[in-house]
């Protein structure tokens, strides 16, 4: 027996219709929940003053400064190197067997587990290199497990610029370099950014490479050769710990906060450098 | 046309598509100065001729060039010479039109820009002069700042002309089907501003449309599977052509 077209279409778009419904409810319950039992924590003094008693009470400074220096130096550290890989692979040589095993490994990096990263980190750099735990082990760790996304997410936004603007430029006599600085990479940057952005929120919420890499000091960090403890990782310890409750989710909603208030820059500022060149 | 200066000579010249022969051994030269339409079927190798003279086809690896391609003189396959400097002497306007995702004026410049032309006051002279060439200038003076891909395909074919004579170097022009996409005013427009520019450069006009290339061109080419099957001045070959597939083709036979 078949279901005539108009009530496959009501159940189709019932059906359809929940699942982002649904989707969304968890997502905003979440935030909602987590806002709820952490913003009353949040204030002044909690964002700018130095834990006390292993961050039973005082503030989260030093976290929220590991939590902006980690992720900023592993991207200093992998998006040059990613973005060049990716330009390599795309721009300067052609489709071989090599380069598609590349790409598959960068595929297969990026699905690995952070510990094991983490576990790389610390017997690498932390105990190998004798670097200890620090923001620049922990910086390079984070480097390498970010590195796999941003060369594949670049590697597919440098791909999606049309063919047609490259011939364009070639022939007005721009040599591969000139085309790829001011066509490719100028009209792959959407994409190089939302690479950028999902490492970035990756190295935010990471938690256990950084405490195998970075530590998990709570002093402020004054080089990159001092341990540091993030946000993720804080809440974690406060959390796990028993330590305080209101502590952890003061810490949790500010973290939540600054994620999204990174990515509406980011997505702002995209915005603007798109519809300065097609406007 | 022995008479004439010779822009371009061609001495046994073959472009492969791999296995493909696409060119077979040309010989021919284009003369300095007037325009040269080429005509034939599609897949009779006009566009691997055109990106041929300008080294645009070795943007694809498998596509290699034998024999001699003289420009003034000078082989353009010569191992030592300089490619990037033959592109800014020879542009080329494809068949569609590419607004890079710049402002008009920033297309424009795009060229100069590359070459080292970094005074302002060049720049805006260059982009007047190359947007009045192209019959342009009027219909955007007021908004040069906006995007090129805000215009429309027209325009933007003009667009992409003009940003091909702002550069200094040029000295010939190809021209890919540059009107297959376009209404017959913006297609006259840019008829009439070739006819100026021959003046200028030396200008090679692959067109499907044998139609246009009676109207414009001095000389006309009949290409047929990557033949050169007759070649003479477009009044000629037009009215009493000396092969019977340049004839067919002409009048519309096949093709």
């Amino acid at each position: 027996m078949r279901v005539p077209p108009k009530y496959t279409q009501v159940l189709a778009v019932t059906l359809l219709g929940g699942a982002t419904l649904l989707t969304l409810v968890v997502l905003v319950f979440i935030i909602v929940f987590v806002l709820t039992k952490g913003l009353p924590t949040v204030s002044a003094s909690f964002l700018f003053t130095v834990p006390r008693d292993m961050g039973r009470a005082g503030g989260i400074l030093p976290t929220l400064i590991g939590t902006v220096l980690l992720p900023l130096l592993a991207l200093v550290i992998a998006l040059p190197l990613g973005v060049g890989t990716a330009v390599y692979l795309t721009e300067y040589t052609r489709a071989t067997r090599v380069t598609r095993m590349l790409s598959f490994g960068a595929d297969c990096l990026a699905g690995i587990p952070s510990i094991i990263f983490g576990l790389f980190g610390f017997i690498f750099f932390v105990v190998m290199l004798h670097m200890g735990w620090c923001l620049l082990a922990g910086g390079l760790t984070l480097a390498i497990m970010i590195l796999p996304t941003i060369i594949r997410t670049s590697e597919e936004a440098i791909r999606a610029v049309p063919n047609a603007y490259r011939e364009v430029s070639f022939s007005l006599g721009a040599t591969r370099w000139e085309t790829v600085l001011k066509v490719v990479l100028p009209n792959a940057l959407p994409g190089i950014v939302t690479g950028i952005m999902l490492g970035i929120a990756r190295c935010i919420g990471e938690t256990a490479a950084v405490i195998f890499t970075a530590g998990s000091s709570l002093r402020m960090p004054t080089s990159v050769f001092d341990s540091v403890r993030t946000m993720s990782v804080h809440f974690y310890i406060l959390a796990r710990e028993g330590i305080s409750n209101e502590n952890a989710y003061g810490t949790a909603a500010v973290l939540i906060i600054s994620v999204l208030a990174v990515n509406l820059v980011a997505y702002g500022l995209m915005h603007r450098f798109i519809s300065r060149r097609t406007r | 046309m022995s008479d004439r200066a010779v822009k371009v000579a061609l001495r046994g010249f073959s472009v492969f598509h791999g296995k493909e022969q696409a060119l077979r051994s040309l010989t021919m030269s284009i003369p300095a100065n007037r325009i040269l339409g080429i005509i034939g079927p599609s897949g009779s190798g006009k566009t691997t001729f055109l990106r041929a003279l300008n080294r645009l086809n070795d943007l694809s690896p498998d596509i290699r060039a034998e024999g001699q391609a003289l420009l003034d003189g000078e082989d353009i396959y010569h191992p030592d010479y300089d490619v990037v400097r033959l592109r800014k002497r020879v542009g080329m306007l494809f068949a569609l039109p590419v607004a890079l995702p710049l402002s008009i004026y920033e297309n424009v410049v795009y060229g100069p820009r590359l070459s080292g032309v970094r005074d302002r006051k060049r720049l805006v002279e260059l982009v007047e002069s190359s947007l009045k060439a192209a019959f342009l200038w009027d219909e955007v003076k007021d908004r040069l700042q906006t995007s090129g891909m805000r215009l429309s395909g027209g325009q933007q074919q003009r667009l992409c002309l003009a940003r091909v004579l702002a550069m200094e170097e040029l000295e010939m022009i190809l021209l890919d089907e540059p009107c297959s996409g376009l209404d017959p005013i913006s297609t006259a427009k840019i008829e009439e501003a070739l006819t100026l520019l021959k003046a200028r450069y030396t200008i090679v006009l692959v067109t499907n449309n044998t139609k246009q290339a009676a109207r414009v061109a001095d000389d006309t080419a009949f290409f047929l599977m990557g033949d050169l099957i007759e070649y003479g001045p477009t009044q000629h070959l037009f009215t009493v052509p000396q092969h019977s597939r340049t004839s067919d083709y002409v009048t519309g036979r096949f093709g």
